[in-house]
């Protein structure tokens, strides 16, 4: 199967994956007890008053109208007016979703370049005191809740040493770079900790195989073998790993972004939720679900190009 | 007693200060745990939209200190009819607006219509005493339908402020809504004449207030204030990191402290701990229906039993637990110490364990009878009021269970009546008694406070109160309601809290009042 249409089949599939999503969060938020007028009116609101909100949200009509001009309006792109914030679901979200991107690249950048070596310096070194000290470090960042990292890092690097700020978030790329490091640094320190056990694993696991065995007997130069038989093999599951801890990424800037105050999606989301405030949530439910799908899609592109196999299935 | 000395303390350093060589200038960073999405006067309904009004926009009147009577604002006289039937106001002379417009008696008659408009403004009620405004030159008059002892109260409260009709005319928006969207979105300075004007907006990051070089008060140095150029707002949700960033210098205060930080904040030297005395009060509303939602009996709906879990509750240790001392048992059951004819009932409930024994015995409550407190997920406050409580009322032989939901769910219990038991605070938003009596006991209203109690003696006080125009008689219409309304126990009273800010050393000046309100207009920062 040639690689174009390997992925317009990979499309297709999000098209009733994306349906679903849909219906599951439409349904969902609608589920939940206390609805939007509740939230927007106040405590105080007479009953009278909630009813004539509810009206003019449209929350009175049938559920199944309510549903269908959803999934219209959002195949014309319209996604609605946010309850909460006044103006148009897409303009917020616009709004917000580049730092949320941008946090999340640096966060996966910064988990490579923290997993990668030292997975390597601790398959190198199996059974030995490096393995042991790496292993053991990143099981206790493993264990450790992500927003208490955050708290400890900013406390010490950043209130005590001053090495960072504690809040904002720039303007211009460097001083993202400079000001986001922390919040990037908290999330990846607990992705990089599943990424290096996995590739650790993985590596020693290559590295064992008879083909390696046989390159070594050969008399191959270790930096060829590492790299062209070693590195490529070890990735396959590696990648699906980092795909999949994407999804957990983004979800874990509903924590990071609160602690660190950047305004990004993940705030937002929980504004959102706390308010019933309806299209925002299902604006950026469909958001998140597209951005996954697309890391999922990228995983699986990359992983073909890694292992011819998977494109003769 | 601390409250008082802290009081005392920013009295004493404001008349202090000197008033030749006055602090001007500068930008002072504030960090908020919640951000504006609108300040208008009619469309606040959250405190960090409400709190906000009063820096950029100006009202008729103007709240006194201690918040019991009102005083000049952008109107410098007023009088009220011998029949309580028509206001008559003149408005000063030579206000203008922050763009440097006029302040005319039209945008008075067009901003007071706007907020008397249930339709447009969820504060409309407060003004339904008004049938007309009308303005003639400099003289603002208020036709009454009847007579209204709240009505200067409410000139001097957020929702009629003034704003300009000429910003309104030609703002883009079909709806007044739209329009007011549209004026807050540009951040220009032409719509209101408040000590600031709203110069810089990023939704859900930051906001920024600069100078309103136009503005009419004047500061010790016989210039205009404010004293500062600008408020530069950052939105910092985490309380941790709100205080982190105080703490690293980023910002030179930070709101809503944790009050078990307090003592902690208290003993840094670089930071000034402001407690600011408020009218917030934190109580339970207690189900007094005759049955629960699901059918069953209600035993609390016996008011001895209501009282019972009063006297059980130790106010005291709550406050110690839950606020590490920074507040006061509720004193009043309706309202805060610092609303005007409250009334000291202390100790309110004072902590009895034999009497509450003796009253749920009394009404025949068995042993092991379940009690659900529903709770707010996420706070510590309210996990650790339950934990107290469950062990204070473990004694009288009732079984404390937890429900734990958000903000809109407690809501829409409140509204249903499905709870026992639940938490809920109050800070007022009017300087008079009515509003919060109106939400905790008058059951037309809000079906008193959710708690379905209905008492007729009381329903017709509060109508009688809202239209009696002599203050004695008035008072004694509160005081009576507040005796019943302690008697009936619809709510578990707990406490009175203060407005907790760190301030850095370089702020001077900075007040929150006792509504919320936080106000800059004399405010300095010393770099």
């Amino acid at each position: 199967m040639s690689s174009l249409s390997y992925i317009f089949k990979r499309l297709l599939l999000t098209i009733p994956t994306f349906f679903l999503v849909m219906v599951i969060i439409f349904l969902l938020v609608r589920m939940l007890p206390g609805d939007p007028a509740i939230a927007m009116a106040g405590d105080r609101a007479s009953d009278a008053d909630i009813q004539a909100i509810r009206e003019r949200l449209g929350l009175t009509q049938p559920m199944f109208v309510q549903f269908w001009l959803f999934l219209t309006n959002t195949l014309q792109g319209d996604l609605g007016r946010s309850i909460l914030m006044r103006t148009d679901v897409t303009t917020v979200i616009a709004d917000r979703l580049p730092i949320t991107v941008f946090l999340t690249i640096y966060s996966v950048v910064l988990s490579l370049l923290i997993a990668g070596p030292l997975a390597f310096v601790a398959a190198l070194n199996r059974g030995r005191w490096p393995d042991a000290v790496i292993r053991t470090v990143f099981q206790i960042g493993l264990s450790m809740p992500v927003f208490y990292i955050g708290l400890v890092l900013l406390t010490f690097l950043a209130a005590q040493l001053r090495l960072f700020p504690v809040g904002g978030y720039g303007d211009t790329f460097g001083e993202r770079l400079y000001h986001l490091f922390l919040p990037s640094v908290t999330v990846a320190l607990y992705t990089s900790a599943i990424i290096m056990r996995n590739l650790r694993s993985a590596i020693i696991e290559v590295l064992d195989a008879e083909y390696v065995q046989f390159a070594r007997a050969k008399g191959l130069p270790a930096r060829l073998i590492l790299g062209r038989h070693v590195l490529r093999n070890a990735l396959i599951s590696t990648v699906t790993l980092l795909g999949l801890s994407i999804g957990n990424l983004m979800s874990g800037t509903l924590v990071t972004e609160t602690v660190f105050a950047v305004p990004g999606m993940g705030r937002l989301m929980l504004e959102a939720i706390f308010a019933r405030d309806y299209p925002l949530i299902q604006g950026l439910t469909l958001t998140f679900a597209l951005l996954v799908s697309l890391v999922f899609l990228m995983t699986d592109l990359f992983q073909s190009r890694l292992d011819p196999r998977m494109r003769l299935q | 007693m601390k409250l008082k000395t802290v009081l005392g303390i920013t009295v004493a350093a404001t008349l202090a200060m000197p008033v030749v060589a006055q602090e001007r200038g500068g930008t002072l960073n504030f960090a908020r745990y919640d951000g504006s999405r609108l300040i208008d006067p009619i469309y606040a309904d959250r405190n960090p939209d409400i709190w906000m009004v009063g820096s950029l926009f100006d009202t008729l009147l103007r709240g006194s200190a201690d918040g019991n009577s009102v005083e000049p604002g952008l109107a410098e006289s007023y009088s009220v009819s011998d029949d309580g039937k028509t206001v008559s106001l003149t408005l000063r002379e030579g206000v203008l607006f922050a763009d440097g417009s006029p302040l005319t008696g039209e945008d008075v008659v067009f901003s007071l219509d706007r907020a008397r408009n249930p339709d447009l403004s969820p504060w409309g009620g407060l003004l339904g005493s008004i049938e007309s405004v009308s303005a003639d030159g400099n003289t603002v008059t208020l036709s009454l339908s009847a007579p209204d002892p709240t009505i200067l109260s409410m000139l001097a409260t957020f929702n009629t402020a003034i704003v300009s009709k000429a910003a309104f005319d030609s703002a883009a928006g079909d709806t007044d809504q739209d329009k007011s969207a549209a004026i807050f979105a540009a951040t220009t300075a032409g719509v209101g004449s408040g000590p600031f004007y709203l110069c810089g907006f990023e939704q859900g990051a930051s906001m920024d207030f600069c100078a309103n070089e136009h503005y009419w008060r004047m500061g010790a140095d016989g210039k205009a204030l404010p004293y500062l150029d600008g408020v530069h707002f950052e939105i910092v949700p985490d309380d941790a990191t709100r205080i982190l960033r105080l703490q690293a210098g980023e910002v030179d205060a930070a709101e809503f402290i944790p009050f078990s930080r307090v003592a902690e904040l208290e003993t840094d030297p670089n930071i000034n701990m402001q407690l600011y005395p408020s009218t917030r009060i934190i109580y339970s509303p207690i189900n007094t229906r005759e049955t629960r939602a699901d059918g069953s009996p209600n035993p609390m709906a016996d008011p001895r039993v209501r009282q019972a879990l009063n006297y059980a509750t130790n106010k005291d240790a709550l406050i110690g637990v839950v606020l590490h001392g920074a507040g006061q048992p509720m004193s009043s059951p309706l309202m805060a110490k610092a609303t005007q004819y409250a009334a000291d009932l202390n100790p309110l409930y004072a902590y009895d364990l034999d009497k509450a024994k003796a009253l749920i015995t009394e009404a025949g409550v068995q042993p092991g009878t379940e009690v659900t407190l529903t709770t707010l997920a996420g706070s510590a406050d309210d996990a650790t009021i339950f934990a107290a409580l469950q062990q204070m009322w473990g004694e009288l032989g009732l079984s404390l269970v937890v429900e734990q939901v958000d903000n809109a769910t407690r809501g829409a219990k409140n509204r249903s009546g499905e709870f026992d038991i639940h938490t809920y605070g109050w800070v007022n938003d009017v300087n008079d008694p009515s509003q919060v009596v109106g939400w905790l006991g008058y059951t037309p209203t809000a079906k008193a406070v959710g708690t379905g109690w209905e008492n007729p003696e009381f329903n017709e006080l509060f109508e009688k109160a809202a239209s009696e125009m002599d203050p004695e008689a008035r008072k004694a219409q509160f005081a009576r309601m507040q005796e019943i309304y302690a008697e009936a126990a619809p709510l578990l009273f707990m406490y009175e809290t203060p407005f907790a800010v760190a301030l850095g050393k370089a702020v001077d000046g900075y007040v929150q009042t006792p509504l919320g309100n936080n106000i800059f207009d004399e405010a300095t920062v010393s770099r």
